[in-house]
């Protein structure tokens, strides 16, 4: 497995740069990830805040506003947990390369979501990550300096 | 897919053990009563009064300050708004006096008994209300720099901005989003009266370089040399001074007199550690406490002995100021709306 992860880049070198922006996002994932486990993320209602202040001003559709005031707010912890648990699994995969285009399908999910909750001046931000999972989920970016390489050679399939 | 559920399953897994490994330490912290504290970004971040306020606080007081957050004192009144009780705030801190009817006809409010509080006589007429103490308080002038690339008047009137050197070259604040902005158009509206001052308005949506959604970013804008005049406070130079070591910039001495600006703080009735809510706000209102919210805020104690021995005892406050003023919620709601057809109908 170690050895096809390194193959790959004989085999597909034309994602070397692609590669390079998914590892440098898987990073930035991390860190992100890291910030909020070791600050108050999970212990304090930092989500319910951030639904509650920005969610009345955001374009998202009325019944999903009314879901997310009316029973996330109050489950703030577990919303939390969910958030820091997809966060860190988008850095993990895209670190390794591993299972890459379902996590960027699950990446490209949870930053729509975040575009209705986060302040305003983050959307341009999460708009250009926004396109960048999708080219991610698109190209199969785990197949080069990723495991996802191995798998996609002996077992195939959609989702390499 | 297989492979895909068992990562994500994995990845949960070993945040939930990593999670239930932190939280041991937290089970400690809840033993004792928690005073939420709801204040705007700037006074609990790291370089406001707020964390120096805490750790005074929690000497004492046998609990724990927690700080929630709004980015301005319009977020904190719709939070409150929306999720009343829900938050939890113990105490509000924030508000300025543009804000007090709103919040009043908002939330309910315990009252205080600080009519007697012997502050500052500028701003005396901010204990009239029951239920907000003033906690710090500042004057509001243009700013300059040394060299500016026009000549500027000293004193300054509000006239002399509309004439022709000045055009494009005052940074102003969009009175909407920017508690500062409200302030330089209802101190017009008071100088001018309601029509000429509009009339005033309407000039002045041609001369300025731009309206911007905060000071901080209409004072960044100044900064960096793109105005050569900003609506700020008297305090700013000395921020620049000490904390830039930078004395290039110089607050104008105003024909009219300046408006101020005063910050208080409330407790609200859905209090849950109302007593403990009170002594913060002793605290606050202590000399050391003032001190504090000077030194961090870069805003005026409402004891002048704070101020005593300190840089901020030789800020010249200016000879006349304009009187609190406490507007009701609809004149403020129909002066916005009048700004903001001024604004479109300049199509700047």
């Amino acid at each position: 497995m170690i050895v096809a992860f390194f193959e790959s880049v004989k085999y597909s070198g034309h994602m070397v740069a692609i590669s390079f922006l998914r590892i440098f996002l898987g990073y930035y994932y991390l860190q992100d990830a890291i910030v909020k486990f070791k600050g108050d993320f999970l212990v304090r209602p930092r989500v319910a805040e951030m639904i509650s202040e920005y969610l009345p001003a955001s374009h998202a559709p009325e019944w999903y506003k009314w879901i997310l005031s009316t029973y996330m707010v109050s489950h703030w912890q577990g919303l939390a947990f969910i958030f820091l648990g997809i966060q860190l699994s988008i850095a993990i995969s895209y670190i390794i390369g591993y299972v890459v285009r379902p996590t960027a399908l699950l990446a490209g999910l949870f930053t729509l979501q975040m575009l209705y909750l986060s302040n305003p001046a983050s959307h341009d931000l999460l708009k250009i990550l926004l396109a960048v999972h999708i080219v991610f989920a698109w190209l199969g970016a785990g197949r080069c300096l990723g495991f996802d390489y191995y798998f996609f050679k002996r077992v195939r399939g959609f989702w390499w | 897919m297989k492979h895909f559920v068992l990562f994500i399953a994995t990845v949960f897994t070993i945040l939930f053990i990593a999670y239930l490994n932190k939280n041991q330490s937290f089970l400690v912290h809840d033993q004792k009563p928690t005073v939420k504290i709801f204040t705007y970004s700037s006074f609990s971040s790291k370089w406001g009064p707020g964390p120096v306020l805490k750790e005074m606080f929690e000497k004492t007081c046998d609990c724990h300050v927690d700080f929630l957050e709004g980015a301005d004192a319009g977020i904190l009144l719709q939070r409150l708004k929306i999720e009343g009780e829900k938050l939890g705030a113990d105490l509000v801190i924030g508000l300025d006096q543009y804000d007090l009817q709103k919040a009043v006809v908002q939330s309910n409010w315990r009252t205080l008994e600080f009519s007697n509080l012997d502050i500052d006589p500028q701003i005396k007429a901010a204990l009239k209300n029951e239920f907000f103490v003033p906690y710090d308080w500042g004057v509001l002038t243009f700013v300059t720099r040394d060299n500016p690339s026009i000549e500027i008047p000293s004193p300054l009137s509000l006239d002399q901005l509309l004439e022709k050197p000045f055009f494009r070259k005052i940074a102003l604040q969009d009175p909407r989003t920017s508690s500062v902005g409200l302030q330089f158009v209802m101190w017009v509206l008071k100088i001018k009266g309601e029509e000429a001052g509009y009339k005033y308005l309407s000039q002045m949506m041609r001369q300025v370089q731009s309206f911007s959604p905060s000071w901080s970013a209409s004072y960044g804008l100044f900064k960096s040399g793109q105005a050569d005049l900003v609506f700020s406070y008297t305090t700013s130079p000395l921020y620049n001074q000490i904390e830039e070591k930078n004395t290039h910039f110089k607050a104008l001495e105003m024909v009219e007199p300046n408006p101020v600006q005063v910050e208080f703080v409330g407790i609200p009735t859905s209090c849950q550690h109302c007593d403990l809510a009170e002594k913060f706000l002793n605290v606050m209102l202590s000399v050391e406490g003032q001190k504090v919210i000077m030194e961090k805020n870069y805003m005026l104690p409402v004891f002048k002995k704070a101020a005593e021995g300190t840089a901020f005892e030789k800020i010249p406050i200016p000879f006349r100021l304009m009187n609190v003023q406490f507007p009701t919620v609809s004149d403020i709601d129909r002066i916005l709306k009048r700004w903001s057809d001024l604004r479109r109908e300049s199509n700047l």
